[in-house]
């Protein structure tokens, strides 16, 4: 009643909601909640699921070592990726906010990377990183650094770091775009202003740039949060997860577990969990943000 | 349409005289292949050359007493002769496979079965074989116009022929006639035939035989032997076996040679493996921690390249394509890889006995019956038929020669020429005693990419009884979800 | 020394590009052996033995144009779609557009690649299977969570005086939204479309379920049957990539001057 009398408008809004609403709810909402469903049953994709109450959570949580480790391993894997592609995405940035020839250049340069197909930039790394004649040991050994030449995708200490720098290589181009235009939009006198003052780079960087920015970041850590635990193609292209699972991410863990073992119930509930751990995530990254920086 | 009843008159009749010669010579159905090959008597010079493998065809083979003789090829079939193919109906159905290497021979071949059925067409749809292995099944059940279809033999052949997804074949004159009888064996399930295996492979070491004439190696017969070669190779520079630890799916082809000879018998080795499958034993078991020693000793040898369980199917391809080394240890299926990357390798490989004990090995090498052809039993009649009709074209010799030559694969099909001179070469181990693949048995994809995972571990420098106590307890837990 | 920084930074991410690129595009001239043995040295002799071996395979042009047409169906679609949510979401004050929001939100973290088999039992029951339109489809459902996420982020920025003024001259959500809040958007726009555009383009998973006929497969889809086809050979593989990012690196080059612009553009009225 209420709303009519105070918000005539909101009718029309609801109008123009509802085309988004109606293909939303229908290809991705409903599906979404097929899955809930079949999270309580034990199904193979063939016969008819059975039923089994809330079994595939506690199994998860009482006798899945493989669903923490994995989970360990995407929560190390999306830290890691939303710092540091932050970071040089934002450093980036600024080094390249003013349109020259140059700045252009790199720009277009940098975003390159985000016009390969995963599939792509795939198998880029997979030869990059070969252990034996792959240009990054062959590079370093030419230097004498022996030691440094890692098995990168081999062992069960690199692999997840290695796919990790390749998503950074992949994406902050991407995320550099978002922060030129955030930046662009932070008027010129402010800057001005700090340097009549006689603020120094770092200074301008942490009075000006850092706290007008802060609505970007927002954006770009939400954006690249989601962006790490979808990482399907390139763990999939590049290890399938391993080895021994140690490149797993929650995403590929899914994904085997439905389609190469066929346990569509048990990764069904998988998955009900990486949606609580990425919902969790970014409550707190939202908390966070809000709380430290007052945004 | 006049010719087509012609043609089934002619298929009626001939099919109640075969029946009745079935009857008779039913006996020496299923014969193995070795023990019951009959000399030519004539002694010949290179091991391993045949004329084919027609009953006619002949092939140089050690005898007895170890001398070189030619001796008639038997493929443990009946002594019919073969059927021509059924003719199809009109209409369009889609086969379904994995063979992306196989797309342009097999189009040729399709091109030649439409233009002798016209109106009736054939798409190939093509998947790589992980995303096949993993989305394959869900979307031919739910498409009928997936006529035919191709199977892994295993833990896929399993899962759709417990699907009701395939009609039996089994009374298909072409089944008993045309295609190897011991190769039926992969296609059967529940008593009955549910895919024809079309290929006939080996999942044994391939190796570069320049490479051993020129460094005067003998090959190593025997565990101690082998060691040591592997040795001596890395000594001299080359990389023993180009093993690709970073690539699961051909990483545990190895795994195939290890078995081998692991258990007294076959029937032992099966029941062994299901108790790991199913969780009534574990990877600590002595038996399989016995052969987890032999992939350490192995590796302490130095048998495995640098960085083994970093090295892509592609690098491991690559050393051995190109000279730096001695084994692939794959399969037969590799060696047209091979020759794609260097043409100079065509007529330098063969394959390697890779034995892995010091006793008296039962088995000296690995087939394989795979790649199996399924009628989809939810296609309506009509493409069932023209599916069926494509499938009987497929095996029969000459089109069966044209696939096996140009894609360097031995086929499970009688009458075949071959004369790619890499089957040729390989020809003789159809006649050797070799054990189908048991790495197959495994039919829990999970727990079967664990018991590879822990061996990858092991060559990769991880301590045998903790990693195996680890994967154990990984299955374990994968098995009680 | 902050002039020192930024060389070395920028040229340090130039040369981690470059190098990766010049790998690729050089080895697709190269044979398998020249790949592995000189990676990074110039063709013995150039070959386009590779090339022609992929094109004669025939098929890549038509999986670029079907990229095209999903990428940019898509791309509009959604965009359209979810600025008119995105600011209906954000103009709302009652707690249905923050349900709404909320609504949206999760979809951000519901994986995709779970969804696959209900996916695909709902599209093979509309008859959306090896269809373009079924891929522009589930390209907007899922891409409409980030693009509303992002857009009624940078609407609740704008000031609202500006609306209320137009409202007070009489015009209705709809034209301030046409009128006033896209114009204003741009840069947002801008943004956001390089995201769709990305997911868009990169998007594997869903074609991978949905699409089995050749002529309907997309370039990544391509690619991954080239990577089953030659696995074994990087040279193949690299001419590929080559093959599937020539003509999108010619468009960004052409396209990055209004690209641009239009980031400036925003800049400079904001």
């Amino acid at each position: 009643m209420q709303k009519k009398k105070s918000r005539p408008d909101h009718r029309v809004y609801y109008w123009m909601i509802l085309p988004a609403i109606f293909i939303y709810a229908a290809l991705y909402l409903y599906p979404a909640i097929s899955n809930l469903r079949y999270s309580l049953t034990r199904w193979d994709g063939i016969g008819t699921p059975k039923f089994v109450g809330l079994h595939n959570f506690t199994n998860m949580l009482t006798n899945d070592d493989l669903f923490f480790k994995v989970l360990g391993n995407n929560v190390r894997f999306s830290l890691l990726v939303v710092t540091l592609q932050t970071a040089f995405a934002l450093f980036f940035a600024i080094f390249l906010v003013k349109n020259t020839r140059t700045t252009i250049f790199l720009r277009t340069l940098y975003f390159f990377p985000t016009i390969l197909s995963s599939v792509s930039v795939a198998m880029i790394w997979l030869f990059l990183y070969d252990p034996n004649f792959g240009a990054i040991n062959v590079g370093l050994k030419k230097f004498g650094l022996n030691s440094f030449a890692l098995n990168w995708l081999g062992s069960e200490n690199s692999a997840l770091y290695a796919i990790a720098f390749t998503q950074i290589w992949f994406h902050t181009g991407q995320m550099m775009v978002i922060y030129i235009a955030g930046l662009q939009q932070i008027p010129l006198e402010l800057y001005e202003a700090a340097e009549v003052d006689g603020a120094s780079k770092w200074q301008q960087f942490k009075s000006v740039t850092w706290p007008m920015a802060l609505p970007t970041t927002a954006v770009v850590i939400a954006y690249t949060t989601i962006q790490s635990f979808r990482a399907f193609d390139l763990v999939y292209a590049m290890t399938q997860g391993g080895p021994n699972n140690s490149s797993s991410i929650l995403a590929t863990l899914i994904y085997l577990t439905a389609f190469n073992e066929f346990r569509l119930g048990y990764a069904a509930a998988q998955s009900i969990l990486m949606v609580i751990t990425i919902v969790i995530l970014t409550l707190v990254q939202r908390r966070v943000i809000r709380t430290k920086y007052g945004v | 349409m006049k010719t087509k009843r012609i043609a089934s008159f002619g298929a009626l009749r001939l099919g109640v005289i075969s029946t009745l010669a079935l009857a008779l010579v039913i006996t020496p159905l299923g014969v193995g292949m070795a023990a019951s090959t009959p000399s030519f008597g004539k002694s010949c010079p290179t091991e391993g050359t045949s004329t084919g493998t027609s009953s006619k065809s002949l092939q140089c083979t050690k005898n007895s007493s170890g001398k070189l003789t030619w001796v008639y090829v038997r493929l443990g079939s009946s002594t019919l002769s073969p059927v021509p193919a059924l003719s199809a109906p009109d209409g369009t159905i889609e086969f379904w496979h994995w063979r992306a290497e196989d797309k342009i021979v097999l189009q040729s071949i399709i091109d030649k079965f439409e233009a002798a059925n016209p109106g009736t067409y054939i798409n190939q749809v093509i998947m790589p074989s992980g995303d096949y292995t993993n989305t394959a099944y869900a979307k031919i059940r739910t498409n009928p116009k997936a006529a035919i279809f191709a199977t892994f033999r295993g833990s896929q052949f399993a899962q759709f022929a417990k699907g009701d997804m395939m009609t039996d074949l089994n009374s298909q004159r072409y089944t008993k006639r045309n295609v190897v009888a011991n190769g039926l064996v992969a296609g059967q399930y529940g008593g009955k035939q549910l895919g024809i295996p079309y290929q006939y492979l080996f999942n044994n070491p391939v190796y570069n035989t320049a490479i051993f004439a020129k460094e005067k190696w003998a090959l190593p017969t025997n565990l101690t032997t082998l060691l040591s070669w592997c040795k001596t190779a890395k000594a001299a520079g080359y990389t023993p076996l180009a093993w690709s630890g970073g690539f699961r799916p051909n990483a545990g082809q190895i795994l195939n040679s290890m078995l081998m000879n692991s258990a007294p018998d076959y029937a032992t080795l099966q029941n062994r493996i299901e108790a790991i499958d199913t969780g009534s034993a574990d990877l600590t078991s002595p038996w399989f921690t016995d052969m987890a020693n032999k992939y350490k000793k192995m590796a302490d040898a130095g048998c495995f390249p640098e960085n083994a369980t970093g090295v892509t199917d592609a690098a491991a391809l690559n050393l051995f394509a190109t000279g730096k080394a001695a084994v692939l240890p794959t399969g037969s299926f590799s060696m047209g890889a091979v020759k794609a990357i260097n043409p100079d390798m065509s007529g330098k490989m063969n394959l390697f006995s890779l034995i892995t004990t010091d006793d008296k090995p039962q088995y000296v090498g690995i087939h394989n019956n795979t790649f199996i052809l399924s009628v989809n039993k939810n296609a309506t009649r009509t493409n069932q038929k023209i599916a069926n009709a494509f499938i009987s074209y497929l095996v029969t010799g000459s089109i069966a020669g044209i696939y096996a030559n140009a894609t360097s694969q031995h086929v499970n099909v009688l009458d075949v020429n071959y004369t790619n001179v890499d089957l040729l070469n390989t020809s003789a181990w159809q006649a050797k005693k070799t054990l189908l693949a048991p790495r197959f048995l495994w039919l829990n994809q999970g727990v079967r990419d664990l018991v590879e995972d822990a061996l990858i571990a092991i060559v990769g420098g991880k301590p045998v009884d903790a990693t195996l106590a680890d994967f154990s307890k990984q299955i374990k837990q994968k098995l009680s979800a | 020394m902050y002039k020192v920084l930024r060389t070395l930074a920028l040229t340090t991410f130039a040369i981690a590009i470059v190098i990766p690129t010049a790998i690729v595009a050089l080895g697709s001239f190269k044979s398998d052996v020249e790949v592995y043995s000189k990676p990074l040295a110039l063709p013995t002799n150039w070959s386009f033995r590779n090339y022609n071996r992929l094109i004669s395979d025939g098929g890549i042009f038509t999986n670029f144009k079907n990229s095209v047409i999903v990428t940019s169906f898509s791309v509009v679609l959604t965009l359209i779609l979810a600025s008119m949510a995105a600011f209906a979401i954000s103009r709302m004050t009652n707690v249905t557009g923050r349900v709404l929001f909320g609504l949206f939100a999760l979809g951000l973290a519901i994986p995709g690649q779970v969804n696959i088999i209900p996916i695909y039992l709902l599209f093979q029951r509309l008859h959306l299977t090896n269809s373009l339109l079924g891929l522009v489809l589930i390209n907007i459902a899922t891409t409409l969570p980030i693009s509303i996420f992002i857009l009624t982020s940078f609407f609740r920025e704008l000031p609202k005086e500006m609306f209320e003024v137009s409202a007070i001259d009489g015009a209705g959500p709809f034209q301030i939204y046409r009128s006033i809040a896209l114009p204003l958007s741009r840069p947002a726009m801008g943004a956001t479309s390089i995201f769709l555009f990305v997911i868009s383009w990169n998007d594997l998973l869903y074609p991978l379920l949905l699409v089995t006929q050749s002529d309907k497969k997309t370039l990544p889809l391509a690619l991954l049957d080239y990577r089953g086809e030659y696995a074994t050979s990087f040279s193949m593989i690299f001419t590929a990539v080559m093959v599937a990012s020539i003509p999108m690196v010619v468009m960004y080059l052409f396209m990055q001057r209004s690209f641009i612009a239009g980031l400036t553009a925003g800049a400079v009225k904001g």
